[in-house]
């Protein structure tokens, strides 16, 4: 499947409105200016997700990773590599010395990140389709890439795609880059884009 | 299976399953670690658990039915409302310690952390049947202690890397300072073997017997000079030694530069003659007296002189200047030589620093001598400086020193020092020791004969031995007027000879002027002569008009126990 150039510049506008909402908690958080980057969007196969995203994410990765549910399910997975996520929460929380590792202080923050933006996003989502779209409680993991894309739960035996929307959160003076990964399956995926379009063609009138 | 026995079946399970569903309420409210808080979808609250009651203080039957924002309203000053908002729309909420410190303010529990406040992680769920939210569920957790034990390790991780960023600079420092002395002990080997090679290569001429009258003297002379250069690197090293261990001590008097300056100019003259170089001096007389050590006054000079005229190309010019600037006295020496480049100028008055360390250098020495005139001029209260406008462009040291305006020494001025080194020494208007008995006590031939021929030389009658023993037995035999001996002598060494000299009455010998020679020159060594019953001290290699004079004031003044 892919995405025409038009739905592309229409799922990159959504998603930045949700990135908008992220950044400005972000920085009432932290008294920093935090900003996301406009989005970059592809769709992947999820057999091809590893292979996409690999060249970015080498080595251990630091994933925030929440299931959602209803008539549209899937998992959302925001994705930093182990010093980037090192880096974004010293640049949060202030911390005076550059931390070598992650303790679990700086673990929750990363997961009240992720779940900030996972929240914003399927937010977003859930009101475009109009459908109610529930929650897991999100969880932080440090696994490899190969583990991160074994823990999603979707049914092996479907065909699913993954929404991959590439960014970087920019707070005081540094950038620290990210994935978003959003697996759906191909109904979900297909109702996603045909409200998009609804989305988009309502935005041109 | 019969419908009669699987109802049975269901009611079974259902009942188990309401059960199970009490005890696990039961489990939440009165047993869980963690406070939970459950609001229905108006944000009453429905369940407040034990340890909600316990840390708040608050008791589940004043709280239930209770808006919880009208109940904390913090919540809403913080903007923290929006999460049960968000929940009640279907999302969870992750709240971090470190980006919100707590939810609910709450006592921290006595323990080993330094928090009043207890520190809190929190999840907010919403609580959904059949995919409608119909409440709220808060699980709040104390992470006081964690958050305090992960900032004590972030503390020691930054104090490690502090002192391990810290002991790296120190082991840098080391090891440049290691590497200086490196440098400096293959210069130091070099210049001792340079004189040393003349040194032998002619003795051992000598020795054959077979060199004209011509070259004998030739080779003398030139063992001599050798001789004295070696002497000069030695006394420099210990200069440098005691400087570094703060032990140099002056000697301070009212002297008078033009007469040092002028002392220093002569004994340089020579070595700036051989290579047409042309030295100037501009000496104002009335530039004043100052307060200082005239020897070491007159070894910053002569520093000063020979470097320029180290690094002055034949026929270049070397100038002196003193003069008055304002409350102080400035000697400049400025030369036409190689000058200093503009990344060596800082390091000039390093210790062990040449400009050019290689072994292929033109310039011999040990990079001590302006170390020294630092250091020296630093004792003095003064400052030193230099000035090159950069390589072939020549150099000028600028000293200063306190101008003493009151005389504040009744001593009278003193001029020259005695025994200047590169002064070929004659026995020309040195005191006559004529009919003075000298016992000269060494184990070493050589310097006895040497002492022996000095002192003849000027007219005294030497006695000498080569032991404690031997000396004690000449000292009641002959009755010399002036014991000079060595210090270090297998057996009795020069200590135990003077203290059984010193036990002994007046009338035989007891009261005797002592000279001690050794070769240990250290200011501590200088100490123990002096109490241990000595006059005077006189360091080996000795030098003949020294010896001369020190024998001389011995004979001027008789010991006296009583001092």
């Amino acid at each position: 499947m892919k995405l025409t150039e038009r739905q592309r510049d229409a799922l990159s506008e959504l998603i930045n409105i949700a990135f908008a909402r992220t950044g400005a908690a972000l920085s009432e958080l932290t008294g920093h200016r935090v900003v996301l980057n406009p989005p970059e969007v592809a769709v992947y196969q999820t057999a091809e997700l590893r292979g996409a995203l690999a060249r970015f994410v080498p080595g251990d990765v630091a994933s925030i990773h929440q299931v959602f549910g209803g008539p549209v399910a899937g998992d959302a997975l925001l994705l930093l590599n182990y010093a980037g996520a090192v880096h974004l929460t010293d640049l949060l929380t202030d911390g005076h010395q550059p931390s070598a590792y992650l303790d679990e202080s700086a673990r929750e923050v990363l997961t009240e990140v992720g779940n900030i933006l996972l929240n914003a996003c399927l937010g977003m989502f859930g009101n475009l389709l109009n459908v109610h779209v529930t929650f897991s409680v999100p969880r932080l993991h440090l696994e490899t890439l190969d583990e991160v894309i074994a823990s999603t739960t979707t049914d092996k035996t479907e065909m699913h795609y993954a929404l991959v929307i590439y960014t970087a959160f920019q707070i005081r003076d540094s950038s620290v880059k990210g994935f978003l990964v959003i697996v759906l399956s191909v109904a979900s995926l297909d109702r996603l884009i045909q409200e998009v379009d609804a989305w988009e063609a309502q935005q041109g009138k | 299976m019969t419908r009669a026995g699987s109802k049975t079946r269901m009611k079974d399970s259902s009942s188990k399953e309401t059960l199970l569903n009490a005890a696990v309420l039961h489990w939440m409210h009165d047993l869980a670690a963690q406070g939970i808080v459950t609001t229905d979808g108006e944000l009453n609250v429905v369940e407040w658990n034990h340890w909600m009651e316990e840390h708040t203080g608050k008791r589940a039957a004043d709280v239930i039915g209770k808006n919880l924002l009208d109940l904390f309203p913090e919540l809403r000053e913080r903007r923290l409302d929006r999460h049960y908002k968000w929940a009640l729309e279907g999302q969870v909420s992750v709240l971090s310690q470190a980006l919100h410190r707590y939810l609910v303010a709450m006592p921290a529990v006595s323990g080993v952390h330094d928090h009043n406040q207890m520190q809190q992680a929190v999840r907010i769920s919403p609580l959904s049947n059949e995919g409608v939210v119909i409440g709220t569920l808060t699980i709040i957790e104390d992470v006081t202690e964690r958050v305090s034990r992960e900032a004590e390790l972030q503390n020691q991780i930054e104090e490690r890397s502090r002192l391990l960023s810290s002991e790296k600079l120190a082991r840098n420092e080391a090891e440049r300072a290691n590497r200086l002395k490196d440098e400096f002990l293959a210069t130091v080997s070099h210049e001792l073997r340079n004189p040393l090679n003349a040194i032998l290569g002619w003795a051992h001429m000598l020795r054959l017997g077979k060199l004209t009258e011509a070259n004998a003297e030739r080779a003398v002379e030139t063992i001599y000079r050798n001789a004295k250069s070696q002497a000069q690197l030695v006394a420099d090293l210990l200069d440098v030694s005691r400087i570094i261990s703060g032990k140099l001590r002056l000697d301070v008097r009212t002297v008078d530069l033009v007469g040092i300056i002028n002392a220093a100019i002569d004994s340089i003259r020579p070595a700036a003659d051989a290579k047409s170089i042309r030295l100037q001096a501009m000496l104002d007389p009335a530039a004043g007296l100052i307060s200082g050590d005239a020897d070491r006054l007159q070894q910053i000079v002569w520093n000063l002189l020979t470097n320029a005229v180290k690094f002055t190309p034949k026929a270049g010019r070397i100038q002196v200047k003193l003069q008055r600037v304002d409350s102080h006295v400035e000697i400049t020496v400025s030369d036409s030589g190689v000058g200093i480049s503009k990344e060596f100028l800082p390091h000039v008055f390093d210790r062990f620093r040449q400009a050019d360390a290689s072994t292929t250098r033109i310039h011999g020495g040990l990079g001590l001598g302006l170390s020294i005139v630092h250091q020296l001029v630093d004792l003095h209260g003064g400052s030193v400086s230099v000035q090159s406008e950069g390589e072939g462009k020549g150099a000028t040291f600028t000293i200063t020193l306190p101008f003493v305006g009151v005389v504040n020494n009744p001593k009278e001025p003193e001029s020259v020092p005695a025994g200047n080194f590169d002064e070929v020494t004659t026995f020309d208007g040195l005191p006559s020791l004529h009919g003075l008995k000298v016992l000269v006590v060494d184990d070493e031939a050589d310097t006895r004969e040497l002492i022996s021929e000095v002192l003849k030389e000027v007219g005294s009658e030497v006695i000498t031995c080569r032991s404690v023993e031997e000396a004690l037995i000449a000292l009641e035999q002959h009755k010399p007027d002036i014991l000079i001996s060595d210090l270090g002598m297998p057996d009795e060494d020069g200590y135990s000879l003077i203290s059984k000299i010193r036990a002994l009455p007046s009338e035989q010998g007891g009261h005797i002027p002592a000279a001690a020679l050794t070769a240990y020159a250290r200011a501590e060594d200088r100490m123990r002569v002096l109490r241990s019953g000595f006059q005077f001290h006189l360091p080996k290699p000795v030098d003949s008009a020294e010896l001369v004079t020190v024998v001389a004031s011995l004979a001027g003044r008789a010991y006296n126990s009583q001092s």
